[in-house]
């Protein structure tokens, strides 16, 4: 996986840095997804603690 | 529909069992941001996944209204609301702490916050930084374009240094797709859910304001 873009400029051999790559994408959604699932899971159970039991 | 927004917001205030969260001009803001985040993404991300369209355009012009929506924004926080209701300070910290500590199964007193809660706070800052960089970069990069206004100039800039405009425009992307979930996530968790009807009314009920807000943080 990359990170970043680069591109061949046409004055030289060298590579050029052209922006982030879209790889990336679905870590980003990935890193959401997680975050939700985590939290959601936590404060259930935080929520079924705080409850009185009957 | 503005005027029936007004008149409730006028009813509310009046009304002591209803207290006003947010005022019409701040909800239409609301609601353009998001139009325009939306749009800024379809036309950022499809033609990536493979369904192409005339995109550029739409982009550059929806990405300047953010723009103006962003300095309207930050003009009427900072000289015609309160922005210490937003600012991160001791208290929140502390609040933030009992928070995860309470998250993770720890026993301890639940702080009252005051309008907003330190995660919110967070939340904001945080979005605040990345709408930033995503406007900024993006106003950069109108040089790279002709438009009806102006003509393009990529020269202002070496190709190193538009390589680093396009890489924070780029990954700042990225993250607004995660906190967009996010905040959809946010607003349809129970917990949060009873601020969620607010954004489209303008007020929480008062038991609501008693139960979740410390009144000496947030004098409504």
């Amino acid at each position: 996986m990359q990170f970043l873009r680069y591109s061949r400029s046409i004055y030289g051999g060298q590579d050029q840095l052209i922006g982030a790559s879209w790889d990336l994408l679905p870590w980003f959604v990935g890193a959401a997804a997680a975050f939700i699932i985590l939290h959601a899971i936590l404060s259930a159970v935080a929520n079924r603690r705080r409850r009185p039991s009957r | 529909m503005n005027e029936i927004a007004t008149r409730d917001l006028q009813a509310a205030t009046k009304d002591p069992e209803h207290v006003v969260r947010h005022q019409p001009l701040d909800r239409l803001y609301h609601w353009l941001m998001a139009i325009c985040v939306f749009i800024l993404m379809g036309t950022a991300f499809l033609p990536i996944l493979g369904i192409k369209f005339e995109w550029l355009d739409i982009h550059w012009i929806t990405g300047v209204a953010l723009a103006a929506l962003v300095l309207f924004h930050i003009v009427r926080a900072l000289f015609f609301q309160d922005w210490r209701n937003m600012w991160i300070g001791i208290t929140d910290l502390r609040e933030m702490w009992g928070d995860v500590y309470r998250l993770l199964g720890g026993q301890a007193r639940q702080q009252l916050p005051g309008k907003y809660d330190a995660a919110q706070k967070l939340y904001h800052l945080g979005v605040a930084v990345v709408v930033l960089s995503v406007v900024g970069t993006g106003l950069l990069m109108l040089l790279k374009i002709d438009t009806p206004l102006w003509r393009r100039n990529p020269y202002w800039f070496s190709a190193d240094t538009w390589g680093m405009i396009y890489v924070i425009h780029g990954m700042a992307a990225m993250t607004i797709v995660a906190i967009v979930l996010v905040h959809i996530y946010f607003a349809v968790h129970p917990d949060q859910w009873y601020l969620t009807p607010s954004m489209f009314r303008g007020w929480i009920s008062r038991a609501d304001y008693d139960r979740h807000h410390d009144p000496t943080r947030w004098k409504a």
